[in-house]
């Protein structure tokens, strides 16, 4: 479903990806992790067409990144971490746009999003008569998270994507990707809350200075470095074992 | 919860008419909002765009007296004021519009072509332009069936949509040769550059040809001592009237050719040919390139400090910024007008083109026998270099980020916007006025004229504080939306008024023998004025945000 072969970016002289290579089958959940500026988001932006990798190439449903970009993005769905949207449009608004540029006519669009805004419990009065821009984050969280799965992609990656939400959502969204790998999507799921990485994906591939570090399955993972847990292994590899000793330290200077 | 699990075909329908849609509304109802319903959205620049558009109806109006001069006179005035109005708008809002950072992510990874994205900016661009140019030349379209009879107002309609398209690609052409030719490092300063030429360009032609028309007579007879006005635009739009209406000479249907061939060429460059080193330049935003590591001195653990960092903690700075709330107003203001890529689109474009018309009355000054009241227009014309600096800093993309000032325990804004306005005058008007000096010195050799710029000069405090005592001056803590160019032509006659008041007493003080007299009482009315704005704005306290 994703296959990437020696994939780079280079911003000038600094590597931000430097010649990854994996592959995803379908129905898979990836959980794509890595400490700040390892260059997840930018292979993510770079899965998603959205900038051109240096060298290297990617395949995505069997449709090339480099010659085939427009295929490639009606093939996936993408949850940014920015969570950017249009503020002043409303949010029925922004989907129907979502909805057009995808080429789904609007009746059909608006029942897929009645669908959308019942699971994620949100009012269609809400959608239709409030701006963007005075929703809560979790609201438009939900409408980012809508915007992606509207044309129901066969993959999608998703870049933090319960920031903002609460517990009930976060769980429900949970349970929705679940079962969206059951029926053959692959998920590619960054984030930084690891707990979640570990219960919800089939494999985490983490990545450090744009480099591949590890790829496996968390129970494997964990056990082979012998870690209590995906968050100590993360911290483990990434050099934030020390972390905790220099938090402790800070927190003493606030003593007067 | 139940997952939503229906299939939908996805046809590849043309996405143009939505993203149209999507900029129009952008455009009319602003990029981002804090209004709750959406009754309640932030219609202003709608309503804004509505009053600017009666205004430049109204200003449209002063064509009319042109009515029954030759079909050339007329259409040369229109269609170089139109040149301006378009040229000045479209730059100003070009940048937001074809490269806005935060809408990458919302629409990179849609299954659209970047030419798809492009024309829809662009043809929203253009229809407002439209809207301008159209509101702007309806009276002179009637007024010039006197002279060009019944399809005048026809073949001028004909000749200002070529003029708008024009306009509108000769800015996005300048933008797309910008990305291509130059990486991300320098598109930011050239994009800047680029939009302050193309302003000037436009103020320029503007002034120019009318004032020409009135001193060579017929421009379209191709004289030796005219043969330049065949590179300027607005020339060859006036000739296509011309050729259609007017006396159709030769050289009227020549340059309505050229400007036919131009306006089709730069269309085709710009929205053709380099249609795909668009997305290239949208990528390149897009491009978060890690900082380089700053390098310290050998023997130093200290990370080398910024030249502004120094400059504010040095005397006379240390003494003027002794208020540490101000002094970081200051600092902020001055680091966005030499760092931050949407604050410098829009000052310096703005203020560029303004500074125009003083340079105009200062050469025509220097040149003039006497001159006093020239010199003394330009130098009172200064005053609007802080007014709309202020005002224009206003805006930014991260409004949201000023929220902190509310948080901050500060009681009202005044200390804020007194570091703004230093930040103002020190980096944006004492540099003007020094050219400014400069340039008059060097006109009129050193005489006596070089006093007159001190009435202007003196009034320059005023300008800058009134903006802040107005509810205007707190920098960058409103969208970016509420401040569209389209709207700066009322500061521009506002100030324009209030400088030729200041210069007519300027030179009768001077002519009666009176001139020191009169600087000694503007310097105290000057004083008492500031003292009163200053205890003003000290007692001002922060409006509820809605």
């Amino acid at each position: 479903m994703i296959a990437l072969n020696r994939l780079t970016k280079v911003f000038g002289t600094q590597i931000a990806v430097d010649a990854i290579s994996f592959e995803i089958p379908p129905g898979q959940i990836v959980g794509f992790l890595g400490p700040n500026g390892a260059g997840k988001s930018t292979t993510l932006k770079m899965l998603t067409a959205m900038i051109e990798p240096t060298s290297g190439t990617a395949s995505i449903c069997g449709f090339d990144l480099r010659s085939q970009p427009l295929e490639v993005k009606r093939h996936v769905g993408f949850v940014p971490e920015s969570g950017a949207v249009f503020e002043s449009l409303t949010g029925l608004e922004y989907l129907e746009m979502v909805a057009a540029l995808y080429g789904i006519d609007a009746a059909a669009a608006r029942e897929r999003i009645r669908q959308f805004i019942a699971f994620f419990d949100l009012s269609f009065e809400t959608l239709t008569e409030k701006l963007l821009g005075a929703y809560s984050k979790g609201m438009r969280r939900k409408v980012v998270i809508t915007a992606a799965l509207l044309h129901n992609p066969p993959v999608v990656f998703f870049d933090e994507p319960l920031d903002g939400l609460d517990a009930n959502a976060a769980v429900g969204f949970k349970s929705l990707i679940q079962t969206l790998a059951e029926e053959g999507k692959t998920i590619v799921y960054s984030s930084h809350i690891l707990d979640v990485v570990e219960k919800v994906c089939h494999r985490v591939i983490i990545i450090d200075k744009g480099k591949v570090l590890l790829d496996g399955r968390p129970d494997e993972l964990i056990a082979r470095y012998q870690a209590d847990s995906l968050e100590r292994l993360f911290t483990q590899l990434t050099g934030g074992a020390e972390l905790e000793r220099r938090a402790q330290e800070f927190a003493k200077t606030f003593r007067s | 919860m139940t997952t939503p699990t229906s299939t939908l075909p996805a046809r590849p329908v043309p996405p143009a008419k939505a993203l149209r849609r999507l900029f129009l509304t952008l455009f009319l109802r602003g990029r981002s909002s804090r209004g709750l319903q959406l009754k309640g959205a932030p219609k202003s620049v709608g309503r804004r765009l509505l009053s600017v558009l009666i205004f430049y109806a109204l200003f449209g109006c002063i064509a009319l007296t042109l009515a029954g001069k030759p079909v050339f006179a007329l259409a040369i005035y229109l269609h170089g004021m139109t040149f301006v109005f378009l040229g000045m708008f479209v730059s100003s809002s070009a940048g937001e519009v074809l490269f806005n950072k935060e809408e990458n992510d919302i629409l990179l990874h849609r299954p659209i072509t970047p030419q798809a994205l492009l024309w829809a900016k662009i043809s929203v661009l253009a229809e407002i332009s439209l809207w301008i140019a159209g509101a702007f030349n309806l009276a002179g379209m009637i007024g010039g069936i006197a002279s060009g009879g019944w399809a005048f107002p026809i073949v001028h309609a004909a000749s200002t949509v070529l003029e708008a398209l024009f306009c509108t690609a000769c800015v996005v052409m300048v933008y797309q040769l910008c990305i291509r030719w130059f990486g991300r490092e320098k598109l930011d300063s050239l994009m800047t550059t680029a939009q302050i030429f193309v302003s000037i360009a436009a103020v320029l032609s503007g002034q120019v040809i009318p004032r020409m028309v009135n001193r060579f007579g017929d421009l379209t007879a191709f004289a030796t001592h005219t043969w330049w006005i065949a590179l300027l635009p607005p020339a060859w739009f006036a000739s296509f009237d011309d050729a259609l209406v007017g006396k159709a000479s030769q050289s009227s249907i020549a340059l309505a050719l050229v400007g036919v061939l131009a306006t089709a060429g730069v269309v085709w460059i710009a929205f053709v040919k380099l249609a795909r080193d668009y997305q290239a330049g949208l990528q390149r935003l897009m491009e978060n390139v890690p900082p380089r590591a700053i390098a310290r001195p050998a023997g130093k653990s200290e990370p080398r400090r910024r030249w502004l960092t120094i400059l504010v903690a040095q005397p006379p700075l240390k003494w003027w910024l002794r208020d540490p709330v101000s002094r970081a107003a200051f600092s902020l203001t001055a680091s966005y007008l030499f760092r931050d890529r949407e604050t410098k689109l829009r000052i310096y474009p703005s203020l560029a083109p303004m500074l125009i018309i003083p340079f105009v009355f200062l050469f025509q000054g220097g040149q003039a026998t006497g001159g006093t009241f020239q010199v003394a227009f330009s130098g009172a014309y200064l005053g609007i270099v802080p007014l709309l600096a202020v005002s224009i800093l206003r805006y930014s993309q991260q409004w949201q980020a000023a929220d902190i000032f509310r948080v901050a325990p500060i009681a009202g804004p005044a200390a804020i916007c007194n570091g703004t306005r230093r930040a103002v005058l020190l980096f944006l008007a004492l540099p003007v006025a020094l050219v400014f000096v400069v340039v008059t010195a060097i006109l009129t050799h050193g005489s006596q004229l070089l006093l007159m710029l001190l009435p202007g000069i003196l009034v320059m405090p005023i300008y800058a504080i009134l903006p802040s005592v107005t509810g205007k001056g707190v920098p960058f803590s409103l969208p970016t939306e509420e401040g569209k160019a389209a709207g700066r032509g009322l500061s521009m006659i506002g100030a324009l008024v209030f400088s030729f008041v200041i210069a007519a007493m300027a030179a009768l003080s001077d002519h009666f023998g009176l001139f020191y007299w009169f600087l000694g009482a503007e310097l105290l009315v000057v004083t008492l004025l500031y003292w009163a704005l200053r205890h003003a704005l000290a007692g001002k306290r922060w409006e509820a945000i809605e």
